[in-house]
């Protein structure tokens, strides 16, 4: 497969009289990171969402890796459409803005029903592989301790390991600081961050803007459902060209 | 989900088990299934000693059996449900001391009558000035409404209030509720000697009112003939005085002057003896019948009700059209009368089920009607966001509904729950009206022979909030152990 590793093209996606996604264009090459901003009511989170089709869009194609789907063409309902639908979402990882951990599962039971019930891996394999994921995300001493029992930052990470261990092409990130405590951010941003420096591919939803210009190699500026401004991080949120990119940068950077 | 599967396909082999329990086959004389009460002495009832159904029908249904060559088999019912259940072909005669009128006679095979007793008019002990059936007139009677003496206290002007048996209407007319009740003679003479009541008497004779009571049998069935031929023969050859005389010291077989002695060798027990000897028989109804048929019932109720819950919230609209519909009927009419649907309405249509079937089958509609919106509103309160993590790591709908939404389901659907199960194992006191011989059934056999009630009653009540106190108890583990993933 030559080209980007993740390709949305055209996508459109209305919720009632509300066209939130106004053919919504995105590339993501293999081993970078990618961030989206842009208002509240922009369509970010809905683009992201549409990648694994946790939002179905209504019309434009989504490819990750070797899978594609064609929402124009897709039937409504039925086993095919389901079996397109799960393939593509297995390219993916998702993480939460509200972490979404499985309440009755311990730290390592959320980390192993992934790869154990859905993929069936070998049990043993399973929890090695979970382990290090775990210590890879500094929580290698709870692994038996209830998501109740963490604090914010903590189950926003099991989040990301839990994702992780499915091994996917792509990990999605919708806005997952915004619903933490201020002085619990970095500690999740800074996962985020070694997993862009092992190569892993991502894309992010994030108000962070200083850490998306420094650790996204890519960021897109989306308002009212269209790509305003795209380009490298420092450019787009250094340097942007649009107007409206400059406005809302100016707000969010400097409130006062 | 595998559990489930393992439970259902247990408890359809046991339904299937139980259904198919028949008596052997060796003895090819024909069954005759008799229908009768068990709890009518000196009739129809269980010997407090021996517990073996015994009293005057009872020998003379046998005595009928011998004669005619056939193998009965005892079906033991309250009178409110005997004649449906004849109607229904779950019986094929009922000894009863069935009294002969005309609208029987037009609805039944009647077989000629082994029993003549005399309208009696029982009173307040003390009462005066009413003595003959003229001084009813404007009075208030207690009557079974379904018997003779009911038709006979209305023609002479009283006005009657409908009661179930002979013990009820006595005590209304000794607490002085009503005036007076019309009833025959060994009926009442059977209750003073076995209560030793002397709170009520008998005032006087109903006119010259006889009664007299046959076997009935379903119109056109032959062994009528069979059966009348029989009794013409044990007539005849004194059979018939004999079984008389044993119960009743005197010949009420044929036309006679109304004196009897009901005592019939039974003798009075103490309060204490009673309970002591029925305690045993109400607890093995309670191991036996009582607690299987409400797991079994619960075990399917709650596959249904999860079924319904899933149909409801599946979002096409012929599924939850159906469960809707389902869960509407069952909320709305009352469980005794889905019983008398299922086991007495549904062989009309050709379903003929065997009393535990159809108990189970009842009561586990009535708890998933019941349950499927306990279940629907739990699986609601599982967040969005737990189906959309599930359906991201790759879970498919019942991965999903198994391994995250019921777990977390369950916690909320306890305690309601609960409350079903505990509901239904009081529930299945009405059991009795289709034929399970459970926990309540064994207190009313012994209560009616023995002709005392709040000491047995009690002891019931006393083993039910047992076994309910006993689920409360478990109720309050299980939550501790479902609240484990919750932050206190």
């Amino acid at each position: 497969m030559t080209g980007p590793l993740v390709r949305a093209a055209g996508v459109h996606k209305s919720f009632g009289d509300h066209h939130v996604l106004r053919g919504v264009d995105l590339d993501v090459d293999a081993g970078t990171t990618t961030a989206i901003i842009g208002p509240s009511g922009s369509g970010k989170t809905t683009i992201l969402r549409s990648l694994n089709v946790l939002e179905r869009p209504d019309s434009g194609t989504i490819r990750i890796d070797d899978v594609e789907v064609d929402f124009a063409t897709l039937p409504p309902k039925g086993g095919a459409a389901g079996q397109q639908i799960a393939a593509l979402r297995a390219q993916s990882g998702m993480v939460f803005q509200a972490h979404n951990l499985f309440p009755h599962k311990t730290v390592i039971q959320n980390v192993l029903e992934g790869p154990v019930q859905v993929q069936k891996r070998p049990l043993e394999q399973a929890v090695d592989e979970a382990t290090a994921l775990l210590d890879q995300v500094g929580l290698g001493d709870k692994a038996d301790q209830y998501p109740f029992q963490l604090s914010g930052g903590q189950q926003q990470r099991v989040g990301i390991a839990r994702a992780l261990a499915l091994k996917p092409r792509v990990m999605l990130f919708d806005e997952p600081t915004s619903a933490l405590d201020p002085e619990l951010v970095g500690e999740v941003l800074s996962v985020i961050k070694d997993l862009a420096a092992e190569g892993w591919t991502s894309v992010l939803v994030t108000h962070e803007i200083r850490f998306a210009e420094h650790v996204a190699d890519q960021v897109l500026f989306l308002d009212h459902g269209v790509v305003v401004e795209r380009g490298p991080s420092a450019q787009v949120i250094g340097d942007p060209r649009e107007e409206r990119t400059q406005q809302f940068l100016k707000r969010i950077l400097d409130p006062a | 989900m595998r559990h489930v599967l393992r439970a259902f396909a247990l408890v359809l082999l046991m339904v299937a088990v139980a259904s198919s329990c028949t008596t052997d086959g060796s003895d090819d004389r024909p069954v005759v299934r008799v229908g009768t009460e068990g709890t009518y002495p000196p009739f129809s009832f269980h010997d407090p000693d021996s517990k073996q159904l015994t009293g005057y029908d009872i020998d003379v249904i046998k005595a009928v059996a011998k004669q005619a060559g056939w193998r009965l088999e005892f079906v033991e019912t309250q009178f409110d449900a005997i004649f449906a259940a004849l109607q229904a072909k779950r019986i094929d005669v009922i000894a009863n001391q069935v009294s002969i009128n005309p609208e029987r006679e037009g609805k039944y095979g009647l077989s000629s009558a082994y029993t003549y007793s005399h309208g009696v008019i029982v009173v307040k002990k003390g009462t005066k000035g009413i003595t003959s059936l003229a001084d009813l007139k404007g009075r208030t009677t207690a009557q079974s409404t379904t018997s003779n003496w009911s038709a006979v206290a209305k023609k002479a002007g009283a006005k009657v209030e409908g009661v179930e048996g002979f013990a009820q209407a006595a005590a209304l007319v000794s607490q002085g509720r009503v005036d007076a009740i019309v009833n025959d003679n060994i009926a009442v003479l059977d209750y003073l000697n076995t209560t030793g009541s002397d709170k009520i008497e008998i005032a006087g004779n109903a006119g010259d009112e006889v009664s007299k009571q046959a076997l009935a049998f379903r119109k056109g069935d032959p062994r009528l003939e069979e059966a009348d031929r029989a009794l013409q023969e044990l007539r005849a050859d004194g059979t018939l005085t004999k079984i008389s005389q044993k119960y009743f010291k005197a010949d009420v077989s044929a036309a006679n002057d109304g004196t009897v002695d009901v005592s019939g060798g039974r003798k009075g027990k103490s309060d204490a003896d009673t309970v002591k000897d029925a305690a045993w028989p109400m607890l093995r109804g309670l191991l036996k019948a009582t607690i299987p048929i409400t797991i079994i019932s619960f075990a399917i109720g709650l596959a249904l009700a999860v079924a319904a819950a899933l149909a409801r919230l599946s979002g096409k609209l012929l599924l939850s059209g159906i469960a809707r519909t389902y869960v509407s009927i069952i909320r709305g009419t009352p469980l005794l009368v889905q019983l008398f649907i299922v086991f007495y309405g549904l062989p009309e249509i050709g379903i003929d089920l065997a009393p535990w079937p159809a108990a189970i089958l009842a009561l586990s509609l009535n708890v998933g009607g019941y349950a499927a919106e306990i279940v629907r509103s739990a699986i609601l309160s599982v967040p969005r966001g737990q189906f959309e993590a599930a359906s991201t790591i790759g879970m498919g709908y019942w991965q999903t509904m198994r391994r995250i939404v019921f777990p977390q389901a369950a916690r909320i659907a306890v305690p309601p729950l609960s409350n079903t199960l505990i509901s239904l194992v009081k529930d299945t006191s009405l059991l009795s009206v289709v034929l399970v011989t459970e926990l309540f059934r064994e207190a009313v056999y012994a209560a009616s022979a023995a002709q005392i009630f709040m000491p047995l009653y009690t002891v019931a009540a006393l083993y039910y909030w047992i076994v309910c106190a006993g689920l409360s108890l478990v109720q309050g583990r299980l939550e501790t152990r479902l609240n484990r993933f919750v932050a206190s």
